[in-house]
């Protein structure tokens, strides 16, 4: 009986697929997402982009909160600024829409060098403060510059075309979104086989050994933050696309706190697991909504007009209860079935 | 200079009520180490069953703190038995984790229960207008401030000759140690968080009756972030100062410089402080820096 999976070089560790069968997994995969548009209907098809979307955000806060441990709730702020940096440059400039990615990364990525050096002198939980203050200031920040921003009114944001090809049906901005997506999870897996991704797990598991070791810790902080923020922000152009209209109103508190409970639900740490929450947490209200819709009528007005509130409502019990129930998240879920798989018929 | 004093006494009034909450934060941060992101929710919760109560019943105020300082005990007890509890032990980001997820679900339920329009509450006298030499106070501002005073009082008498402060404090310095010494930590972190959504819940109460009642309430809890980091977040009393500062600075940005400057002054605070002084005026140094 096989008594596990041996690695003996680190180039076999680091490496990013490391048999034929998984190679062909991961190509199944691949003409599966390619696949999906067409099984769907536009509801279908926006859901699914939506998940690809929340996905990269969640994998983007998954660099800063799953491989470097600081709680972040400023989600929302370094969205807003890459969905801003993206509409003003793009429909207010008149600029390429790949230029107008490039800096809904940059822009959010300099942000939070400003809201990092303070709060990264601190341990624990400071940064949670600090990052939701600066949500707030980049709201504020936003209706300020009203010449720039349009204040509260917002920007409309037409479908991008790139490279002279348009994205102008929702099937092709999904494929959009999957492709960035695409890219979103190489640049992960490599930053995370890299030094600097090492560093981030290292500062993460005990800072002080980590520092020991020649990590300078608030270098490398700043790097999870700007590299977390860079994500974070294309994530935000993305919405803002998605929306076709960028205002703070588009994008409520709440996407913060939703981000958190992708990565808690699909497991902190994981690149899988911030796309197997990302799928699970914005599938959970159409499920309940099924669920209740199975209920009778009342019960699907009920849902419908207190829809933002039942979406708290599910995300915070989510969150609490595979806090309690489920510490490593989906992600831990299937290391444990797949360890069963292994050691069947015994327990361990 | 009575504008002035306009914007001195209701950011006292304003400030008091972060200072309540930020004691809230503060007492829960000393006895438990964990920051409450759900005290802000917890405070409008309370104040909403407090209205229920009064339009309920003939709006007797003495029904009412009893009914709603009742319900504030028995709901922190819950709240702290069902949820954070069995999170003890656990990394202090799942904890907050927690108090995150409670404070949507909070924010959830507020709406789903009640509902999302602004009310007014009136209570007793609350509402009635005081002249003080040209300047008009609300009394429940007034009942606001002395209320800090006497939480700063009581707990200042608390933590300073009673044994379960004494207790509260010894866990605060080494909840190991003062395990050994057969305190029970259990106990101590049901009295801090009832004390707390006590403190909480009157500043939620008088604020409603202040001004208004709306969902957006449990916002005060975040504007209370400053005046605990401010203050240092394990003192409990240099939290209620906080907030006072906070509560006036607030004001004479909103007054005297631009009135959207005057929602996020506070969190600007935050950070200037975090820069420069991180444990707060009052609080102790041992906040570990990098």
């Amino acid at each position: 009986m096989r008594s596990g999976y041996f690695k003996e070089t680190v180039a076999e560790h680091i490496n990013l697929t490391d048999s034929t069968l998984q190679r062909i997994w991961i190509l199944i995969g691949l003409i599966f997402v390619v696949a999906l548009p067409f099984y769907f209907g536009l509801y279908g098809i926006s859901l699914i982009t939506l998940m690809a979307i929340s996905a990269i955000g969640a994998m983007g806060l998954n660099i800063l909160t799953g491989w470097t441990g600081q709680i972040s709730l400023g989600q929302t702020a370094f969205m807003v600024l890459g969905a801003y940096a993206y509409a003003i440059s793009v429909e207010s400039w008149g600029w390429p829409p790949i230029i107008g990615f490039a800096l809904a990364g940059i822009v959010p990525a300099f942000a939070s060098v400003l809201v990092g050096v303070p709060s990264l002198r601190l341990k624990g939980l400071y940064l949670a403060i600090t990052t939701l203050a600066s949500a707030f200031i980049v709201n504020q920040l936003v209706l300020e510059f009203d010449g720039l921003t349009n204040g509260a009114s917002g920007i409309f944001v037409n479908r991008p075309t790139i490279f002279g090809y348009a994205f102008d049906t929702d099937a092709k901005l999904f494929y959009l979104v999957a492709f960035i997506g695409l890219l979103t999870v190489l640049a992960c897996l490599n930053l995370r086989r890299s030094r600097i991704g090492r560093a981030f797990i290292a500062i993460r598991d005990n800072d002080n050994a980590a520092r020991v070791m020649g990590i300078d810790l608030r270098a490398y902080k700043l790097y999870a933050f700007m590299a977390s923020s860079f994500i974070v922000g294309i994530s935000g152009a993305l919405y803002g696309i998605f929306l076709s209209f960028v205002t703070i109103d588009g994008f409520p508190l709440l996407l913060a706190i939703e981000a958190l409970a992708i990565l808690i639900v699909g497991g902190m740490g994981s690149i899988a697991g911030a796309i197997l929450g990302a799928i699970f947490l914005v599938g959970l209200p159409e499920i309940t909504s099924a669920i209740f819709g199975m209920f009778g009528e009342t019960a699907k007005q009920f849902l419908s007009t207190g829809a933002h509130e039942i979406k708290g409502l599910l995300y915070g019990l989510v969150i609490i209860l595979f806090l309690r129930l489920q510490p490593h998240g989906l992600m831990g879920l299937w290391q444990d079935a797949k360890r069963a798989w292994t050691l069947w018929p015994l327990r361990y | 200079m009575t504008y002035l004093l306009e914007l001195l006494s209701s950011g006292l009034a304003i400030g008091a009520v972060y200072g309540l909450i930020a004691m809230s934060f503060a007492i829960i941060y000393k006895s438990t180490g964990l920051l409450n992101f759900s005290q802000g929710e917890m405070s409008m919760i309370i104040a909403y069953v407090a209205w229920s109560i009064s339009t309920g019943t003939d709006g007797n105020p003495f029904i009412v703190a009893i009914g709603s300082i009742g319900f504030a005990i028995l709901f922190a007890l819950a709240v702290e038995r069902i949820a954070i509890r069995p999170m003890m032990g656990e990394p202090i980001l799942s904890q907050i984790m927690v108090t995150i997820g409670l404070s949507v679900i909070f924010r959830a339920l507020v709406t789903l229960l009640w509902d999302g329009l602004p009310h007014n509450m009136e209570l007793a006298a609350g509402n009635a207008l005081v002249d003080f030499g040209g300047i008009q106070v609300r009394v429940a501002q007034i009942a606001v401030v002395v209320m800090l005073f006497v939480a700063i009082a009581g707990m200042w008498t608390f933590f300073r000759y009673s044994r379960f402060g004494l207790a509260m404090r010894a866990v605060a310095s080494d909840d190991g140690t003062a395990q050994l010494m057969g305190v029970k930590t259990g106990r101590v972190q049901m009295a801090a968080w009832a004390a707390s959504a006590v403190m909480s819940g009157t500043a939620g109460v008088l604020f409603a009756i202040a001004f208004e009642l709306s969902p957006s309430l449990y916002g005060l809890g975040l504007k209370a972030f400053p005046a605990t980091i401010l203050g240092g977040l394990d003192s409990v009393i240099g939290s209620a100062f906080g907030g006072l500062i906070i509560g006036v600075a607030e004001n004479l940005v909103g007054g005297y410089i631009s009135s959207s400057l005057k929602e996020i002054a506070g969190f600007v605070i935050i950070i200037l402080i975090l820069m420069i002084r991180p444990y707060g005026l009052f609080g102790e140094k041992r906040i570990e820096r990098l």
